[in-house]
């Protein structure tokens, strides 16, 4: 028996190994610049890596739990770079605080997990994963834990994830005791034979542990709370990178598992994916509308996204994917870079109401125009990141470009592109304040170089997918062709 | 060398100058707006030589170039590119020019605006590079995007004053959320335009003009959906154009600048409505049922704005209303020349010569932009003068401001359909082309047509009517309160271009004599198919005009309209109080208040969106911590809130997620029997 090549993990282990060493480092120097400066460094030594693997081709399998393609490689490079934003304005947000090693060390822990779902093929792999980021996740929620808004958060997160999980693991040994298998493929061809009672309860179980973490409705209202309470980085890396792994989950399990399968009682499923979506972008939007607290508007808005996203499993088609994995991308930005602004302003003692954030043109004209951006495109406007990836993803429920239209889901397409509507009006909202309302000051903001250079990758990758969509376009494209064939 | 090589330039120039004015305007003198003005002027010049080689033919038309922007699977591929074709040569030259006087008059107009002024020439450089990137975009995907930066443009212009507005806090308030609905009131439209791209992508695998408007590709494309895709996208012009009814953001759009409003009317904004209605044509010819729908509504606009218009004393707001209504004449007469070419291509008959409609409503979108800039920048010149927009306040300014009212009457003659003036030619055509297909033996259409025509002849009296009604009062009759302080004629940056347009609001309709309808064509069904042009010399169209019955009456009511306000508000021997009960009837009323639209639209977003919003917030808000918040918040110690929380509310939480499977397994066995799965 020889060894497995081990170098097909090797973006993993070196975030994993980099998140062993934080600990022992700042028991040494006791200096959290350093820590977070080694952190930043294994990132970007893994994602170098990565793209080495990108660029040469890489591809194949890990003891056939975790498997190497364009949608595994796509997806880990994603995450890389939520955690390497979330880093950067991590910088300067825990400096006052204790502990971090533990907070560097978890943060690291939990990208792994998310890299560990991007390449699961089978059930165990994923588990795992998804299990190593949520426990680290539930830590770094109570990080301040003399914060009473954290601990509440924490604890909520906490009970409630808790519940997920069983589920989920429920859910995943119904599937495994009917199929014989924890490998995606092979459930897909065993499915068949499969008693649909058991099969049904074993959807509804993996549908309700995973749209905890997606936040779908009803299963979302942790979500405001928990993004309030925690350290803005945290929550930036809630919304942004344990959102996506949820939604990587839900395609592996949905999309490989189930409707690949092509029986009837499992095609039936995209129905509930609909009605899922429908009620969630909907519900997102609307109660963003009220909004007072600028991460609760974040944290609907982020909602609402995920309904958007839903429409991938109700369609279901590879051009679907496409539209998916790329306003997951997009979505880091635009969402991402909007919360790491309000982590720079809380760091510069701007609250987070949104009324705080009145006269900001004035005092930080720079940090009021990335604002702007990322939020027209959140709402879609062209010609700007967010526009594009909604317009592949809408565009496909009315069916593949060139082809037969098809009507099944114009109705949910129509809601999605209301709801853009919609949504437009609570973020023109914080445009406008920002830009034509007077604030109570207009002393100049100085914003940590950290946090800048955070922004600017954002404010360049919004805007840049924007204008030359097509070389993004067509990675999504092969990533979608290598998860559905 | 040809010009057309280096078309690209003419929204980028524009764009450049938002770029240099957006940093270094205040470095400049008046903010930039000198920037903005050489940027539009070259901007016209390069339209104008790129026009000359369009129309001449030493380019033919239309002249596309294509980059690929962005492939998407099997074989769609979206463009990003230039078409350019006589229609947009049009656009682009009048919207240029219009543009470089507005921006000169700007320069008198803002220029005790100090610091603001740099906004203003960065927003309106913007506003230009849009507009004049959306008439040259090879594409509807193109087009959407510029289409929206348009609605961003009018959106930050409108709300210029949403903040310090020099008549105080409550100007401000009405300021912002005048702009705010124009905003949210045309993104209902471009909702409805995005659609319509989405089902004609679906149905061509391709936005690009060329391949959408060949008519073999849409002989392979089922007729029901291109009727959707065709109703859709005239939902994008229901928004722009501000027709009934998502018509009624644009009187209140009057709370920005003058030179704004100019703009808005005259060239850009509203035009890109009516000429997206031409562009997408083709397409509309398709069914007869769209076209109608298309005439309907824009005849229904025409008279129904109009009738607002009369007893208004806002002298904005007159002309305001008078946009909607002569918008509705163009809308109403390219889908009078889109109905007759609908129905001889159902009738198989592809033969036919011509739809005049086509012409006039494009002929009347031209004159229309001369002679209401002119009306806009007049009403702005006396504005700045008496400092007031209440014409019962004016009056009498004729000796005070001669050049302005002299070139106010120019317009008012040319809008009123007064013959000679430009717009006597294209209002007159676009009657005689909707009471062509009256009389065209299209069975209950025709009779539609035929109150179509009636409607637009009652408009043609009340436009003569309402327009007179605003001169006189403003510069007629005897000094009203405000007239007296008038400090004189406005600063000559401002009365240039005043002069300038009134030549053009004056003699633009003899275009018509020297082969306008030739000029502006196009070819549909491999050239058996003209539209517009009829190669008639200047004498037929002369004869054409002037033997038609019609054409007298529609004259008398003008100079009916025109005899009626003059006694009214010049000689004052006839009291308009007497016909309205001095205010209290409650036809007048019903104007006054819009027909009672706004408040419709306030109680449709509080009676039914807000509380809706509401009603969620609060089942979130209570399920979650409404009841637990103020507890929470009273309680310091940790543990203490721990044990609250676990005895409390993350129990409704753990509720939701265990009814929320139960739902979703309901759900499954629901789905699954309907379909049969079960």
């Amino acid at each position: 028996m020889s060894l497995p090549d081990f170098t097909l993990i090797a973006p993993q282990l070196i975030v994993l190994v980099t998140a062993l060493i934080i600990p022992a480092l700042y028991f040494l120097t006791k200096n959290d610049k350093v820590v977070g400066l080694v952190s930043i460094s294994g990132v970007l030594l893994s994602g170098a890596y990565l793209a080495w693997m990108i660029i040469d081709g890489v591809s194949g399998d890990f003891l056939s739990v975790y498997a190497v393609d364009d949608f595994s490689l796509l997806l880990t490079g994603l995450f890389l770079t939520v955690v390497f934003l979330v880093l950067l304005s991590s910088l300067n947000t825990v400096e006052r605080d204790h502990h971090h090693g533990e907070y560097y060390a978890l943060l690291l822990t939990a990208t792994s997990g998310m890299m560990f779902v991007a390449c699961a093929q089978d059930l165990i792999g994923l588990f795992v994963g998804l299990e190593l980021t949520s426990m680290s996740s539930y830590a770094l929620v109570a990080f301040r834990k003399n914060d009473p808004r954290a601990a509440e958060a924490a604890t909520k997160y906490l009970v409630i994830g808790g519940l997920s999980t069983a589920m989920t693991l429920y859910g995943f040994s119904l599937l495994y005791g009917m199929t014989q298998s924890t490998m995606f493929v092979d459930i897909a061809a065993a499915i068949g034979s499969a008693p649909t009672a058991g099969l049904m309860i074993s959807m509804a179980l993996i549908i309700a542990g995973l749209g905890f973490k997606v936040t779908t409705v009803p299963f979302h209202m942790w979500a405001p709370d928990v993004y309030e309470g925690a350290v803005t980085p945290i929550s930036t890396f809630l919304a942004v990178g344990s959102k996506k792994m949820g939604f990587v989950a839900l395609f592996k399990v949905f999309l490989v598992g189930f409707i690949a399968a092509q029986a009837t009682v499992v095609t039936d499923m995209q129905y509930i994916f609909a009605a899922l979506a429908a009620i969630t972008m909907t519900l997102g939007n609307v109660v963003a509308l009220s909004q007072t607290n600028i991460k609760r508007m974040l944290a609907y808005s982020s909602i609402a996204q995920a309904g958007y996203l839903l429409i991938v499993l109700a369609v279901a088609t590879p051009y679907a994917l496409t539209g998916g994995i790329l306003h997951m991308i997009t979505h880091v930005f635009m969402k991402g870079g909007a919360f790491i602004i309000v982590a720079a302003l809380a760091y510069v003692a701007v609250g987070e109401r949104i009324d705080d954030y009145k006269g900001l043109a004035r005092r930080a004209p720079l940090v009021a125009f990335s604002m702007s951006i990322f939020l027209f495109s959140l709402a879609g406007v062209p010609p700007l990141a967010g526009f594009v990836s909604k317009f592949v993803l809408f565009s496909s429920g009315v069916g593949e470009p060139g082809a037969a239209l098809s009507g099944e889901w114009v109705w949910l397409i129509f809601l999605a592109v209301i709801n853009s509507a919609i949504s437009l009006y609570y973020y023109a909202r914080v445009v406008k304040y920002m830009y034509v309302d007077e604030g109570e000051t207009s002393e100049r903001i100085k914003v940590p170089v950290p946090f800048m250079i955070a922004i600017l990758i954002c404010l360049v990758a919004v805007i840049g997918i924007g204008l030359f969509p097509e070389p993004l376009i067509s990675l999504c494209e092969s990533a979608a062709a290598a998860l559905m064939n | 060398m040809l010009f057309i090589d280096y078309a690209w330039l003419i929204p980028i120039i524009p764009l450049a100058a938002f770029l240099i004015i957006g940093f270094f305007g205040h470095k400049t003198p008046e903010g930039g707006g000198y920037i903005a003005i050489i940027a539009a002027a070259v901007s016209f010049v390069l339209s104008a030589l790129v026009g000359y080689e369009i129309l001449s033919g030493t380019v033919a038309a239309p002249y596309v170039n294509d980059i690929v922007w962005l492939e998407m699977s099997p074989g769609v591929v979206l463009n990003f590119g230039l078409y350019i074709d006589n229609l947009s040569v049009l656009m682009l030259i009048f919207s240029s020019l219009i543009s470089t006087l507005i921006f000169i008059y700007s320069i008198g107009y803002m220029h005790d605006q100090g610091e603001r002024k740099r906004r203003y020439y960065t927003e309106v450089s913007l506003f230009l590079t849009a507009m004049l990137g959306l008439v040259i975009s090879s594409n509807f995907l193109e087009m959407f995007i510029f289409w929206e930066i348009v609605g961003l443009c009018s959106y930050l212009l409108i709300g210029f004053w949403g903040f310090k507005h020099p008549k105080g806090e409550k100007a401000s308030i009405a300021a912002a959320s005048a702009a705010k609905k124009a905003f949210l009131v045309t993104r209902m439209g471009d909702v409805s335009l995005l659609a319509g791209l989405f089902v004609l992508l679906n149905a061509f695998g391709s936005l690009d003009f060329v391949s959408l408007f060949d008519p073999a590709n849409i002989a392979a494309v089922d007729n029901s959906t291109l009727a959707l895709g065709s109703l859709l996208i005239f939902g994008g012009v229901i928004g722009k154009s501000a027709q009934f009814p998502l018509h009624d953001w644009l009187p209140d759009a009057m709370e920005g600048p003058t030179t704004v409003s100019a703009l808005i009317h005259a060239a850009t904004m509203v035009k890109a409505g009516v000429y997206l209605t031409a562009r997408s044509l083709p397409l509309f010819v398709q069914s007869t049922d769209v076209t109608l729908f298309v005439a309907v509504i824009g005849g229904f606009t025409a008279f129904y704005a109009a009738t607002m218009a009369l007893n208004n004393m806002n002298i904005k707001r007159v002309l305001a209303y008078s946009t909607l209504s002569q918008l509705g004449y163009m809308v109403l007469a390219l889908g009078a020349a889109g109905y007759m070419m609908a129905a001889s291509l159902a009738a198989g008959d592809v033969e036919v010569d011509h739809a005049m409609g086509y012409t006039a409503g494009t002929f009347h979108m031209m004159n229309h932009a001369f002679f209401k800039a002119l009306l806009f920048l007049g009403a702005g010149s006396v504005i700045h003068a008496v400092g007031t927009e209440d014409m019962r306040q004016m009056g009498g300014l004729r000796k005070r401001m001669s050049i302005t009212s002299i070139t106010m009457l120019i317009a008012t003659l040319a809008i009123a359909g007064i013959p000679l003036f430009s717009g006597f030619w294209s209002k007159d055509l676009i009657l005689e082309s909707v009471l062509h297909v009256a009389e065209g033996g299209h069975g209950a259409a025709s009779a539609v047509f035929l109150i179509l025509f009636v409607l637009a002849l009652v408009t043609a009296f009340m436009t003569a009517f309402y327009m007179f009604r605003l001169w006189y009062m403003t510069f007629g009759g005897e000094e009203g309160e405000a007239s007296k302080h008038c400090h004189g004629e406005s600063p000559r940056s401002m009365t240039y271009p005043l002069v300038i347009l009134s030549g053009f609001a004056a003699l633009s309709g003899f275009l018509i004599l020297f082969g306008f309808a030739d000029a502006l064509t196009f070819n549909f069904v491999d050239g058996a198919f003209v539209v517009g042009g009829h190669g008639l010399s200047m004498i037929e169209v002369l004869e054409d005009i002037f033997l038609n019955p019609f054409a007298y009456v529609s004259i008398a009511l003008a100079v009916l309209g025109f005899y009626i306000a003059y006694r009214m508000y010049e000689v004052r021997d006839i009291e308009p109080g007497r016909y309205n009960q001095y205010g209290e009837s409650s036809l007048y009323k019903l104007l006054q208040k819009r027909y009672y639209f706004p408040e419709f639209y306030n109680a449709l977003a509080l009676k039914l969106a807000y509380p809706a919003a509401m009603a969620v917030e609060q089942v979130d808000r209570k399920a979650v911590d409404g009841t637990v918040d103020g507890i929470a918040n009273s309680i310091t110690g940790g543990s203490q809130m721990l044990r609250r929380i676990q005895t409390g509310f993350v129990q409704t939480y753990a509720a939701f997620v265990v009814g929320g499977v139960l739902l979703v397994i309901v759900l499954i066995y629901l789905i699954g029997y309907l379909t049969g799965g079960l």
